[in-house]
This record gives structure tokens, C-alpha cells and sequence, in this order.
């Protein structure tokens, strides 16, 4: 039980991975204009952080280990995951074209994202700071992804909603766009700083 | 020669990774609070671009269009793989100090997108050109901003202590977003006003070649 | 479609394009890989490098510990310089924790020298260590002289992490005794078998005694969130504590003055013999906290089990202490013990 509070703490709010570890920073930016829209986008990443994770963690540990070939991991957790993302994309079509039309558009975009790769990466690292005295398994690694992914959607809901906010102001025509958009992702990391005092 | 000079324009300045398309952003803002860590990541960066670039130029011509986004990807991977491999052995200090990013440079987009933009439609010597410039433009913009980081808010410089007075908040993912944020309004401000101008001066060249035929 | 038409078709171009990218990169990544290996004695050479600040020769030694107050968990001998470079675990940190450091005990002439450099490793649950700065760590450096004992409450500059402290110094004191021990001078701990000593800091406890009386300095481990305690006990020949009087008190802030009145100025423990104090400690009124109908618990029950702890040590094992005139063999170990 503390290892999950544990867990859930610092993937959401301690080491969130926009504020803390600056991971998933591009569609951070790109994709935070409209809060359907970074909504869709965070959900969209979190199923493939999980899925990616769910797939690379056993694969890592219980093939490319005892194979000695940990040196591939890079070629093959990206090859798994874009492989994932595109088998996700027709599946989503198929069943539910009216998903699609909200979350399709997303799911290209996610191969080169960072926080996919991040995750799958980081679990397979220490993470004993994360788990206390418990030892990792596919079933941390997975919850870990999933609050991760979580923490992220919840950073992109905020600083979309200021960032529609904003629209309603004019910005110095050298602040506009980017520049004021990463001002105000200061401020939301500013903000989280707070939680960096949770000791558990 | 006019060719080249314009790409390695582009690269550092008008179409500057790091300012003008705000790419990359992952690496650049996990690693200015030190300018050691971003230097480094920069030119790892450069030798990376600069390789893929050259690889994927040799073998446009043998890959087939529908499956090159997967090659484009193995490529990188393998040259990110061996990167890493060679930092570990050679180099530990930088080794370490990049950390998870270092292996996140397989889905940073500057290299991916020159070889989707530039080095699957142009020569061998015109990629490498490119792969340079992008890579010095990216470099060039990582330290600047790793030394602003750096000096305020840990009073250093290279790990090198030089002050005391420090903004702590500056060596955070905070400050970075605020320092990346201010570099690209600065940046983009000062190419305006050159270009600003240079359009004043050649309209004004214009209208007076204009006056003199005129006359 | 036929198989030749399949092989000159656009699909077999695409699987070979790609299939042959994977698997140049695989042998080239194998290859790199073998010639790039880093072996497992460069990557503990980097560690010691760190720790060192220089790239040093090293040469594993056993184990062994000599001092209860921490764990030896490695030890090397640097081939360089005869040093040597010990990794111990302190324990007595703030609830209960425990710091790791690896210390670098300079050798003089055959015998410890001093200390050169302490680092730390890592931590359990020590929420203050970012406290714990250089400037602590160079009270640790210098010239040792034999029988020496570190302890955070003296020549300290205080850091604001005293658990964490005391948890270091733990670790320096046990790679001292190690690294004497190597060299034949084990110190010979005199409380190692008395009665009662599970909560006493024997190292750092002394005794002074006569015919008719023992009287105790003693100095008490923590115990969960109490720190520790100094304590001057007196018992006399019979037994009975005469006097007790707390000279360091040990609570952690706002907790010192829950102590138990009674407790704080002796009188709960003097003129009680062993018996009576274990039937204050068999009540289980001072610890584990009950807090119904007993005047004892007072909201510092961790700092009042300490204090009972010290009085049932000296009750307990004043006895082999006291001074007996016939035997000199006896007076030439009380001497010993004033050290």
C-alpha cells in the first residue's frame, strides 16, 4: 500500500514528467491550444505509455536480458512502439470511428514523443527511489506508466486552459506564440515545485 | 558556393532548430541548468544529425518510399545506440550527466525531420553541410542558454564556482521554460529587426534604381 | 499472385529494404558493443575515482566488524598510498535510519593516521541530509590520535540534521575501529557484556568508581525519534541509585519538556534498586506508551524509555565495576576504563 501511494504520489505529482523531468515536451507545447484537445492528447499517450510499457518491460527482462542483447534496446523499444501506435490507429478505426475522429489524429504524432519512450526506458532503470523497499515488477512498471501518463494528461489540461485564457489577451508580438507559452509552463512548474516537499 | 552558404544560414540562424522551430525541446530544456550537460548534448546532437544525415542521403536512392520512415528510425537508433556506447567508455562525466536524454535523442525531432526534409531530396555533401549547420546552430543556442542557466542559478560556470549569489529557481525545469521562453522572444526579435532592415535597404535600392531609369 | 510475381513486386523490395537496415545495424551494434564493453573493474574503478578524486589502484580486504554502532560493508586498500577506503553503514539516524559513507582512512606508519575524506553514499529515510555539508565533513579530517571517538554533539558545526550526524559519526567511529583492528589494535569494548546495553552508546559511556559507589557517564543511543541522552548515574554498593541527573537531554524539540518531571530531576529512579526499575519498565507504563492511569506517560515516552534504559544499565551492572582493594589485577582494569 505505500509503495502505490508512493508511486502514485511522485509519477503525478512529485516527478511529473513535464514539470519535474521535462519529458513529452513537444506535444506539451504543440498540441495545448484547446483543452479538447490536450485532453485527447494526454489520454491518447497515456494508453500507448501503458501498452508500450506493457509490451517492452517482459520483453526486456525476460528476452533481451538473458540474451545478453540489452545493448539493442533503443532499436527495439522504439520499433515496438511505433508498431503500437500504428496497429492502435487501425484498431481505433475500426471500432470506433467516432474515437478516432477525437483521438486519431493524435496518434501519429505520439512515435516521437518523448514521454513513450521515457517510461519504457525508466522502468527498466533504478527506480528503487520510487518503489521503497518493494522490488520492480511488470505490475509497478505498468502502474508507474499509467500514473505517469496520468500526471501528464493533468499538466496539459492546466496549461491549456491558460493558454485559452490568454487568447483573450495581446501579447508584445515578439512573446507571441512559443515564448509566452513556455512563461506560462513556468509558472505551472513553479506551482508543482510545491510538491517536491512530500517526503514519503 | 552560394548554395552552401545558405544552408549553413539556415541551419544557424533563419530555420535555428532550437529558436526559430522550437525543436528538440525535450533535451534542451532537461539539460541547460548546466552549460557542461548542454554543450555536451549539443554536439552529441551534431555528430548524430551530422552521420544520419550523410547515411540516409547514401541510400535514398535504395530505400523504398513506403518504408522509409522505419529505416530513417533504425538508422538513428543504431547511431544513438553507438553514441551512447562510445560516451560510456570514453567519456563517463558526460555520460552521466546526460542521463535518460541521452537515449531520448533517437525520438528528438530535429534529426528525424532534416532527413525527412532535407537529406532524403538532396546530395551527400549538401546533407553533411546541413547536418552540420543545424547541429552547430542547436549546440550554439544549448550553451548560450546553459550558461545563462548555469551562472545564475548555481553561480558557476563549467562546475566552475564563480559566485555565490544564486537563483536556485533557474536551475530548475522552471527556470529553463522561463530562460528558453525569454532566448526565443530575444532571438526572434533581433532577426526581425535585421530583416526589417534589410528590407528598408532594398527598397530603397529599388526605388532609387526606379528613379533612375526613370531619369 | 505467383511467388515470382511476389518477388519482384514493390512489397519484397520494401521487407529486404528494411530487413537489411535491421540487420547491418544489428552486427554493427554487436560488434561496437564488444569493443566498447565496459567491464565491470573499470565501472568500480570510476566509483572509487569519484570518491578518491583520483584514479587509484585498489585491492578488496575482508570484512569484518568490530563496533556495533555500524556496519563494515566494503574495504579496499589503495595500492597507491597504503590508505585505506571503507564503506560503512551508521546506524542511529532519525527514525531509526541509516547513512552509508565511504570513508578514506589515511595510514601513518602502520597505524591510522587519520581521516582524509568521508562521502556519502546514500540513505534511508534520512529527510535532512541535504543539511549535512562540507564543512561538517572536514570536522571529520585530521590527525587521529588512539582511542579517538567522533561524536556530533562536540567540535560539530551543527548542520540542522543531528540524527543524520550521529548516524555518520557512527559510520567513521566503526571504520576507525576497522582499520585499527587490521593493524592488531582491536579496542576492547568493557560494557560489550553487561545487561541492558541494547539502548547505550557503550563507546562513548565511562565509569568512575570507588569501593562504595559507581558512577556512570553514560550516553544513550537514540531511540526512534528521541535523540540521544547523557546521563550521570550513581549506584553504591548495594545497588541502589543514589543519584541521577540528565546532562544532555536528547528530545527532539518540543518533546523535552513532556519529559516526566519525576524522571528529569532522578527522584522516580533514586533509591530503587534493578528490581524496582524493572518494574517500572515490566508496567510497560513508560514504554510502549499506555496512557491510561499511569502518571508516567507524558507525551515524550521515547525520550522517558531512554532515560529508564540508562538507570536500569547502571542498576544492572555496577556491580562488576566497583573497585575491590584486594586484587590489583581489577584496579589495573579500572584504570583502563577512565581512560
Amino acid at each position: 500500500m505505500g509503495t502505490l501511494i508512493a508511486i502514485v504520489l511522485s509519477a503525478v505529482l512529485t516527478n511529473n514528467f513535464i514539470t519535474a523531468k521535462t519529458y513529452g515536451i513537444c506535444p506539451f507545447l504543440g498540441v495545448s491550444k484547446k483543452t479538447s484537445s490536450a485532453t485527447g492528447m494526454g489520454i491518447a499517450v497515456t494508453l500507448v505509455m501503458v501498452l508500450a510499457t506493457l509490451v517492452t518491460y517482459p520483453i526486456y527482462t525476460y528476452v533481451m536480458v538473458p540474451l545478453k542483447i540489452e545493448f539493442l534496446e533503443i532499436i527495439f523499444f522504439i520499433f515496438i512502439i511505433a508498431s503500437l501506435v500504428q496497429m492502435l490507429e487501425k484498431i481505433i478505426q475500426k471500432l470506433s470511428p467516432s474515437l478516432y475522429g477525437a483521438m486519431g489524429i493524435y496518434l501519429p504524432l505520439i512515435t516521437t514523443n518523448c514521454a513513450v519512450l521515457g517510461v519504457t526506458e525508466l522502468v527498466i532503470g533504478d527506480m528503487s527511489s520510487y518503489l521503497g523497499g518493494a522490488s520492480m515488477n511488470i505490475g509497478w512498471a505498468v502502474l508507474y506508466a499509467l500514473f505517469a501518463g496520468l500526471g501528464f494528461t493533468l499538466v496539459m489540461i492546466i496549461m491549456s486552459g491558460m493558454r485559452e485564457k490568454l487568447n483573450c489577451y495581446k501579447t508584445h508580438k515578439a512573446l507571441a506564440g512559443f515564448p509566452i507559452a513556455m512563461i506560462t509552463a513556468c509558472f505551472i512548474c513553479m506551482a508543482f515545485t510545491v510538491f517536491s516537499y512530500i517526503s514519503i | 558556393m552560394n548554395k552552401y552558404k545558405k544552408i549553413t544560414l539556415d541551419g544557424l540562424i533563419y530555420q535555428n532548430p532550437t529558436f526559430m522551430l522550437v525543436l528538440g525541446t525535450c533535451p534542451t530544456l532537461g539539460l541547460i541548468s548546466s552549460a557542461f550537460s548542454s554543450m555536451g548534448m549539443g554536439l552529441t546532437v551534431l555528430v548524430i544529425l551530422t552521420l544520419s544525415n550523410v547515411i540516409i542521403s547514401l541510400l535514398r536512392k535504395l530505400i523504398p518510399d513506403s518504408v522509409r520512415i522505419p529505416c530513417y528510425i533504425v538508422i538513428i537508433a543504431t547511431l544513438v545506440t553507438f553514441a551512447r556506447m562510445f560516451l560510456d567508455k570514453f567519456l563517463p562525466d558526460l555520460y552521466e550527466s546526460l542521463g535518460g536524454f541521452l537515449a531520448l535523442i533517437v525520438v528528438n525531432c530535429i534529426i528525424l525531420g532534416r532527413a525527412e526534409a532535407f537529406a532524403n531530396k538532396h546530395t551527400v555533401a549538401e546533407s553533411a553541410v546541413d547536418g552540420i549547420a543545424n547541429g552547430l546552430g542547436f549546440t550554439v543556442a544549448l550553451t548560450v542558454m546553459g550558461i545563462i542557466c548555469e551562472f545564475f542559478g548555481k553561480g558557476s560556470l563549467f562546475g566552475y564556482e564563480i559566485m555565490t549569489f544564486k537563483i536556485g529557481m533557474l536551475a530548475k525545469p522552471a527556470g529553463a521554460f522561463l530562460v528558453y521562453g525569454i532566448c526565443i522572444a530575444v532571438f526572434v526579435y533581433i532577426i526581425d529587426g535585421f530583416e526589417r532592415m534589410r528590407r528598408v535597404k532594398a527598397n530603397k535600392l529599388a526605388r532609387e534604381n526606379l528613379l533612375k531609369e526613370a531619369a | 499472385m505467383t511467388v515470382k510475381e511476389f518477388f519482384k513486386g514493390k512489397a519484397f523490395k520494401c521487407i529486404a529494404a528494411l530487413l537489411c537496415v535491421l540487420l547491418i545495424s544489428g552486427i554493427f551494434l554487436t560488434i561496437m558493443n564488444s569493443l566498447l564493453a565496459v567491464t565491470d573493474q573499470e565501472r568500480f574503478d570510476r566509483a572509487i575515482k569519484k570518491i578518491y578524486g583520483k584514479a587509484v589502484k585498489t585491492e578488496a580486504v575482508a570484512v569484518a566488524d568490530y563496533n556495533s554502532n555500524a556496519t563494515i560493508e566494503e574495504a579496499y586498500k589503495i595500492k597507491d598510498d597504503g590508505n585505506y577506503l571503507v564503506k560503512a553503514t551508521g546506524k542511529g539516524g532519525f527514525d531509526n535510519g541509516t547513512v552509508t559513507c565511504w570513508i578514506v582512512v589515511k595510514v601513518n606508519k602502520g597505524a591510522v593516521g587519520g581521516i582524509e575524506k568521508v562521502v556519502i553514499d546514500s540513505n534511508s529515510g534520512q529527510s535532512y541530509i541535504s543539511y549535512i555539508n562540507d564543512k561538517f565533513m572536514a570536522g571529520f579530517y585530521g590527525e587521529y590520535t588512539a582511542g579517538q571517538y567522533f561524536n556530533p554533539n562536540e567540535g560539530f558545526i551543527k548542520t540542522g540534521a543531528t540524527r543524520s550526524a550521529t548516524a555518520i559519526c557512527n559510520a567513521v567511529n566503526a571504520a576507525l575501529d576497522y582499520v585499527n583492528a587490521l593493524f592488531g589494535n582491536v579496542t576492547v569494548d568493557i560494557y560489550e557484556n553487561c545487561s541492558y546495553i541494547e539502548n547505550i552508546d557503550t563507546r562513548n559511556t565511562s565509569h568512575e568508581a570507588t569501593e562504595e559507589q559507581v558512577t556512570f557517564s553514560i550516553k544513550t543511543k537514540s531511540f526512534k525519534r528521541a535523540g540521544e541522552f547523557s546521563i550521570n548515574v550513581t549506584v553504591d554498593k548495594n545497588g541502589v541509585i543514589t543519584a541521577y541527573a540528565i546532562t544532555t537531554d536528547g528530545s527532539t524539540a518540543g518533546y523535552g519538556k513532556n519529559i516526566h518531571p519525576a524522571i528529569k530531576d532522578g527522584t522516580l529512579f533514586v533509591g530503587k534498586n534493578l528490581a524496582g526499575i524493572e518494574a517500572i519498565l515490566d508496567d510497560g507504563i513508560v514504554y510502549p506508551g499506555d496512557n491510561a492511569g499511569t502518571e508516567i506517560s507524558t507525551g515524550a515516552s521515547q525520550s522517558n524509555f531512554l532515560c529508564l534504559s540508562a538507570a536500569a544499565f547502571a542498576a544492572a551492572n555496577y556491580e562488576q565495576f566497583l573497585t575491590v582493594e584486594e586484587t590489583p589485577d581489577d584496579n589495573e582494569e579500572g584504570g583502563n576504563e577512565n581512560e
